[in-house]
């Protein structure tokens, strides 16, 4: 990974860019892949999706273009002298900060413009936002588990076991899980869980504790310091990692983003997905098995899985038989309707029944 | 007549109407009845019409005669009425053409003529004079000054309302300052309610006029209206032409046939219209031929097994001929008939005529007519059967079966015919009695020479059809009947008779039905279009740019097409943006012949043509995407042509003629592609300039805050800058007494430039260039040509340290940056 240092220079190298050429008489710009669904290819290699050979130029040539640029120029100086103190900032931060810029045409007129611009800054440098310290506005994410962490805080190092020296909440992930130094633990495997429910469901019945389980809460489509430490912990700790979410199309996407990486982060795929994660459920075939409570597929339900089947993500043996069964059946249930068979069903049957058959236990 | 529509382009048809009622009542009853449909309908119209008719006739006179129209309207309140006073500076009127001029009802020269001309029915200024007799009992005063006469005359003139002729009252010697012209003078009851109306007449007429000068005077205008030339051009002369043959009506036809000259049909087709030569006017006359004569039937000369023949019964009507000359006759009458399929009587009249003469000139015997007459009746029965009942009741007692008159040989021929036009299906019983019907039919024709019109025919074999209908249930359908008429028709022959004389057609209204019919059936050349005088579109241009102050004008001017028989010409222009009121809907004008059109807009082709237009494709606004379109514009249509259509003799609104509606809209699309592109062009310097503006102040903030970040000196960005707007770059650069201007071409066409350096030593040594000295100032001049992503470099040499000034040329400013 980059040093702060280095990216700093790398956001100076892009204004001198800039710079020379305005000298040489040419039009400023900048290229980046576009950043779009069609442009987003597998990566054999790593088994992630990365983005593809297609470029587009921001250029000063048109009055949008030049705007764009402008604000570029304005955030890298921001960037620059914010490295150059040790502070960090939110995205959000960054967007009313800009009002208090000399200049109204580099203002940014919207939170996703501000967020849009440093993604860009990210792709042209390979400096990852964290090492700009940019952070989000919540992570909102959490680990419960046997591990003992020693976290670089602001305020000095902090040493955290993430069972017994937190409460009912958990381990709050930071934003730059890079901060993290992994010490100690006693973890057989990795379970992602989709909601805040569930995850208090699994804590409450003492499922980490009963199975050595690292539970981490993902919270609808997960963030990125979530995603990393996720990836962390298969690389470094050697964890075999499960996702286990609803039992619907949108859920099996924040599969797909926590295994292999999502497009508007496709640049950072290798940093960020974990091509090794399982899904857990719930399984379409759960629904049939368990006879869950479910709510009929809506139209837009049906659209969405009819495009994962097309989706290479999802092409599969696996995957395929699991959407076609949906679809056939036309429907879709939570992950809490496992408690229609009574609140330790989770804890007690179904995860150890289905973590058996995944050969996870 | 059905309708005033369908029959405007008539004018004989109007006149014989319009004289037919006079005979019956008076011409001032008439007027009464008529005088809406003349634009006399109210007291503000009246005057208006009044204004319109005088003007239209005192610029036809003023053109014909090549003078530049300059024309003087007045209108003053006199107690209770109104004087409307005209003047022009036109070749003056003799004091006979005078009163028929201005006074007999429906008098005009122009009434016979194929000529594009402002007035086309002679009913206008007349009508005029009229509505201020009746309305003010008042006289027209007239004053006339032919050119090269010291002194003008004035006449007083009332028409005759019982006879309609028109009455000089007074006749003097007087004096006008005008060296030649006409002046007319009318009371009339009025009110200047239409005040609008007038003024625009005024200025669309001086719009579509740019060569005539014009003022108006009205009570209520403190200073007289003047519209100025803008053109010392005259229209050009329109060629009179003939009529086309398709143009005429058939009231028109007997009074052509009447008064010409010619003795033979032939001389007068050739005489008396356009596009008419010896071949076409054959070709007429064949036609005519079929509908007056009818065509011959055409039958098969007996086969050998018959048993008529032609030789024996030729032999046989010949007497005192020697044997040896009445054989030869006879077989060569026989052999003649034996080559053709199919025989008329006239052509056996001609075999014969031929056998006879061959015969002649072998033998000496003299063939004459009564022996050529009994020889063709003979060899004729001996074809078509004619006869034979009679032949058999001669002959036949005792003989078996002699009142049984045998088959006429007609039914076989006919036979024949029928089943090769009907379908297979038809039964055979059923053509057998359709052709014995018809060939009894044909025997009961008047004459022996089968002699029948299509029309005729038609009804024969539809009455045939029926009775075939009704006695064995057999039916014909109409494309049954209409393919046996037509397999007959084809295999007649036109009849070599002459044509009557013309006199005997004027005489015969049906004759000259038939011949009128034959000539619109005729294929004959389109007319010639040397008779219009289109304003042409620099024109259209130059009077909408003297009236109208835009910023953008387009004209176009369409080639000559032609509807019933009379060509035409569709001219169109737009005026655009400027001192154009913006709000609501365009402004429309309308001319016909250089004639605005006042009212009935609504009622009008041009209206109909403009609506359907979608205006939103050329820039306008045009609500709902049809309708009128709205904006700072005015569209202005002329329609030229011999014989405009208007929808009523007020020639207020143009008739919706296909063809003309046509070329109306071609014209108007053809201006409006250039009022697009001026559109799109002006809303694409206006981005242009906006993004000048908005990149000319972020880029160098750009330049600043990357030169703060790197630290570094401020880059020079005018290359970057003028790149980025696609601008062309003129540059300045002085080293040691060396000047160079450095033109770069960033846009994306080649430019062609116009450099002037203005200095304040003399220049040395220069590239390309010119130098001129004025006045201690030095003008260097290049016209460099820089392709496009291209650049020049301009130099001279020059002493000290001068004072410079750049300025560039053949470049939009938007365009262009200069840096001296």
């Amino acid at each position: 990974m980059t040093t702060e240092s280095d990216a700093r220079d790398e956001l100076i190298d892009l204004a001198a860019d800039f710079y020379d050429q305005f000298a040489a008489g040419k039009i400023p710009e900048m290229t980046l892949p576009t950043r779009t669904k069609s442009n987003i290819e597998y990566d054999e290699a790593s088994g992630v999706w990365t983005y593809g050979d297609r470029t587009s130029t921001r250029s000063a040539n048109s009055v949008r273009g030049a705007r764009k640029l402008l604000k570029a120029a304005y955030t890298i100086e921001f960037l620059a002298n914010q490295l150059d103190d040790d502070r960090s900032s939110t995205l959000r931060e960054l967007y009313y900060l800009s009002e208090s810029w000399d200049n109204d045409e580099a203002q940014f007129k919207s939170q996703d413009e501000s967020n849009d611009l440093v993604e860009d800054l990210e792709i042209v440098t390979g400096v990852t936002r964290e090492d700009f310290h940019m952070r989000p506005e919540e992570s909102g994410a959490k680990v419960m588990g046997p591990l003992e962490i020693r976290e670089q805080t602001n305020r000095g190092d902090r040493e955290i076991h993430c069972q017994l020296d937190v409460g009912q909440g958990g381990y709050q992930i930071p934003n730059n899980p890079d901060t993290i130094e992994f010490l100690d633990n006693d973890a057989e495997f990795v379970l992602c869980v989709e909601t805040g429910g569930m995850r208090d469901r699994l804590v409450e019945n003492g499922f980490d504790e009963a199975h050595d389980a690292l539970v981490v809460h993902l919270g609808g489509q997960p963030a990125r310091a979530t995603r990393r430490l996720t990836k962390r912990f298969r690389d470094e700790l050697d964890l075999p990692v499960v996702v286990f979410t609803d039992g619907d199309p949108w859920s099996y996407r924040i599969y797909g983003s926590v295994a292999y990486g999502s497009i508007k982060s496709a640049h950072l795929s290798k940093y960020l997905a974990t091509p090794e994660a399982r899904f857990i459920g719930i399984q379409p075939e759960d629904i049939v098995e368990y006879d869950l409570p479910s709510d009929p597929l809506s139209d837009s339900d049906i659209n969405a899985l009819e495009s994962e089947l097309e989706d290479p993500r999802f092409q599969t043996d696996y995957w395929e038989e699991q959407i076609e069964l949906q679809l056939d059946i036309g429907k879709k249930s939570e992950q809490q309707s496992l408690a229609s068979r009574g609140l330790d069903f989770v804890t007690d049957t179904y995860l150890p029944e289905r973590l058996g058959e995944m050969g996870v236990l | 007549m059905t309708s005033f529509q369908s029959t405007i382009g008539d004018e004989e048809g109007i006149a014989e109407e319009l004289a037919e009622g006079q005979r019956e009542i008076s011409i001032a009853e008439f007027f009464e009845k008529n005088k809406h449909m003349l634009g006399f309908d109210s007291g503000a119209r009246g005057l208006v019409t009044a204004v319109k008719e005088a003007v239209d006739n005192a610029l036809d006179a003023t053109e014909e005669a090549g003078y530049l129209p300059d024309i003087y309207i007045e209108i003053e309140e006199v107690g209770d009425y109104y004087r409307l006073v005209i003047e022009d500076n036109g070749p003056g009127i003799t004091k006979e053409q005078l009163p028929k001029v201005f006074g007999k009802l429906l008098y005009g020269s122009r009434f016979h003529a194929r000529e594009q001309s402002r007035g086309q029915q002679g009913i206008g200024i007349s009508a005029a004079v009229l509505y201020s007799q009746l309305t003010s009992g008042q006289p027209a005063k007239i004053t006339s000054r032919p050119k090269g006469q010291s002194r003008a005359q004035y006449f007083e003139l009332i028409i005759d309302t019982d006879t309609n002729e028109p009455e000089i009252q007074a006749d003097e010697e007087t004096t006008w300052d005008r060296p030649h012209g006409t002046r007319i003078e009318l009371e009339m009851e009025a009110n200047m309610r239409a005040r609008q109306q007038l003024h625009d007449y005024v200025k669309h007429t001086a719009v579509v006029n740019p060569h005539a000068r014009l003022e108006l005077r009205e009570p209520g205008l403190d200073e007289p209206l003047k519209f100025e030339r803008a053109t010392d051009e005259l229209p050009a002369e329109t060629e009179e032409i003939r009529p086309h043959p398709h143009g005429v009506e058939l009231g028109t036809l007997i009074k052509m046939l009447e008064a010409t000259e010619s003795y033979s049909v032939s001389g007068f087709l050739q005489e008396e219209f356009t596009r008419v030569g010896k071949k076409t006017a054959d070709s007429v006359i064949d036609n005519f031929r079929d509908v007056y004569y009818g065509r011959e039937l055409a039958w098969s000369p007996p086969r050998e097994h018959d048993d008529r023949d032609v030789a024996s019964a030729v032999a046989d009507a010949v007497a005192n001929k020697g044997a040896e000359a009445t054989s030869a006759f006879a077989d060569g009458v026989a052999e003649a008939v034996g080559n053709h399929d199919r025989v008329t009587r006239s052509q056996l009249a001609a075999i014969v005529d031929n056998a006879a003469e061959t015969v002649e000139d072998d033998t000496g015997k003299t063939f004459g007519g009564t022996v050529r007459e009994n020889a063709v009746d003979a060899a004729w029965r001996a074809v078509t059967g004619l006869g034979r009942a009679d032949e058999a009741a001669d002959s036949g007692e005792g003989g078996e079966g002699a009142d049984e008159v045998e088959e006429s040989p007609l039914v076989p021929d006919a036979y024949a015919l029928v089943d090769e036009a009907t379908s297979t299906r038809k039964d055979d019983e059923a053509v057998q009695a359709m052709a014995e019907a018809l060939a009894r039919r044909f025997e009961n024709l008047d004459g022996d020479a089968f002699r029948i019109t299509r029309d005729d025919l038609e009804r024969l074999v539809a009455d045939a059809a029926s009775f075939v209908a009704e006695q064995r249930d057999a039916t014909f359908g109409e494309t049954a009947r209409g393919n046996v008429v037509e397999a007959f028709w084809s295999r007649a022959v036109t009849v070599p008779d002459d044509p009557p004389k013309v006199k005997a057609i004027a005489g015969d209204r049906d004759a000259a039905a038939d011949l009128l019919d034959a000539m619109r059936t005729t294929d004959i050349l389109a007319p010639p279009t040397d008779c219009l005088a289109p304003i042409t579109a620099e024109l259209v241009e130059a009077g909408l740019r003297k009236e109208y102050d835009a910023d953008f004008y387009a004209a176009a001017t369409r080639d000559a097409e032609v509807h019933g028989g009379d060509p035409f010409i569709v001219e169109a222009g737009i005026a655009y943006g400027g001192e154009i009121p913006a709000d609501g809907s365009v402004e429309l004008l309308r001319f016909a012949n250089r004639v605005p059109l006042v009212y009935q807009r609504g009622a009008c082709a041009t209206t109909d043509v403009i609506k359907n237009i979608g205006w939103r494709n050329y820039g306008l606004d045009q609500p709902g995407g049809s309708g009128m379109p709205n904006g700072p514009a005015v569209i202005s249509i002329h329609v030229a042509s011999t014989n405009v259509p208007f929808t009523s003799e007020s020639k207020d609104a143009l008739a919706n003629v296909p063809e003309i509606e046509d070329e109306i809209e071609l014209a108007v699309r053809e201006a409006a592609r250039e009022l697009k592109s001026f559109l799109n062009k002006r809303r694409s310097m206006q981005q242009r300039r906006e993004k000048q503006d908005v990149l000319g102040r972020i880029l160098p903030e750009m330049a600043d805050k990357v030169s703060e970040v790197t630290g570094r000196s401020r880059p020079d960005i005018s290359g970057a800058l003028a790149r980025i707007m696609n601008n062309v770059s003129v540059e300045r650069e002085v080293t040691d007494g060396s000047v160079t201007l450095v033109v770069e071409n960033h846009s994306d066409v080649n430019e062609e430039l116009d450099i002037t350096d203005i200095v304040s030593t003399e220049p040395t040594d220069l590239s390309d260039g010119t130098v001129v000295d004025m006045d201690g100032e030095w003008f260097v001049q290049w016209k460099p040509e820089v392709p496009s992503g291209d650049e020049r470099e301009l130099t001279y040499a020059v002493d000290g340290d001068p004072e410079f000034e750049v300025s560039v040329g053949g470049v939009e400013t938007e365009k262009l940056t200069v840096n001296d």
